[in-house]
């Protein structure tokens, strides 16, 4: 997942963003990690509830996480992040979030 | 076709199940496990569903774990009160699934089936009961 480049307004130092600040702007990334049990139909239809994304995309997420163990499902806002990896969990997947 | 299905999804859109008393004993099982599991901090699963949103920060979001918690209580209570009917709505079969996935992925690692390895080494009985849960959840999972 590429991150965002700390980012400079011009040249004033007052318009220098904090590193706070870029690491506020930075996305946050929603992680599905790979178990040995859970069937993958199952899995597809959890994302296709959640996420609402066509079957062609969820079965390739699907693919990502059993193939190389986890997969980034969706990226964005920390607060919306933290909402789906609840939501990913409360359906019995292993899921967290990270800031790259 | 339909004949061997354990569930079956009709044309108003709920779901028939046709489950065995065996069947039916399992999903008992299966559904009052998750329902202990939220409510007792000492049950073996408790600690594995309340895992880590952020790993990197040390502790949570209160608000997100009060969400989470409450979610996973509602969804394994109504598919507990619901365990014995015939026909179920979406809403319920949205229940079934997250709460037998749940106990699904809790009875795994409970018993220490953390990868493919030793989930090839599992003992019969242990394989059995996971299998079971595994051909309700494909099923289930076909009716969405």
């Amino acid at each position: 997942m590429a991150s965002v480049k700390p980012q400079r307004v011009e040249t004033t130092s007052s318009q220098v963003l904090t590193d706070d600040a870029v690491s506020t702007m930075r996305p946050w990334n929603v992680l599905v990690w790979d178990d040995p049990v859970t069937p993958m139909k199952v899995v597809e239809v959890i994302f296709k509830k959640i996420f609402g994304y066509p079957n062609s995309k969820c079965t390739q997420l699907m693919m990502t996480v059993h193939n190389e163990g986890k997969a980034v499902v969706w990226s964005g806002q920390k607060d919306i992040a933290e909402s789906y990896c609840v939501k990913l969990q409360v359906a019995g997947l292993q899921s967290t979030i990270e800031q790259p | 076709m339909s004949k061997n299905k354990m569930f079956i999804k009709r044309r108003d859109g709920r779901i028939e199940v046709r489950l065995n008393d065996t069947g039916r004993a399992i999903l008992y099982e299966s559904f009052g496990h998750v329902v202990a599991a939220e409510r007792d901090p000492g049950h073996d699963w408790h600690r594995s569903l309340n895992s880590p949103i952020d790993p990197s920060s040390d502790d949570d979001n209160p608000l997100s774990m009060l969400t989470r918690q409450s979610q996973i209580s509602t969804n394994a209570e109504l598919a507990f009160m619901t365990r014995n009917e015939q026909f179920i709505n979406e809403q319920e079969a949205w229940a079934w699934l997250t709460t037998m996935q749940i106990s699904l992925r809790e009875t795994a690692f409970a018993n220490g089936i953390l990868n493919d390895e030793k989930w090839g080494s599992a003992n019969d009985s242990l394989r059995d009961q996971i299998q079971t849960l595994q051909a309700f959840l494909f099923e289930l999972a076909e009716c969405f």
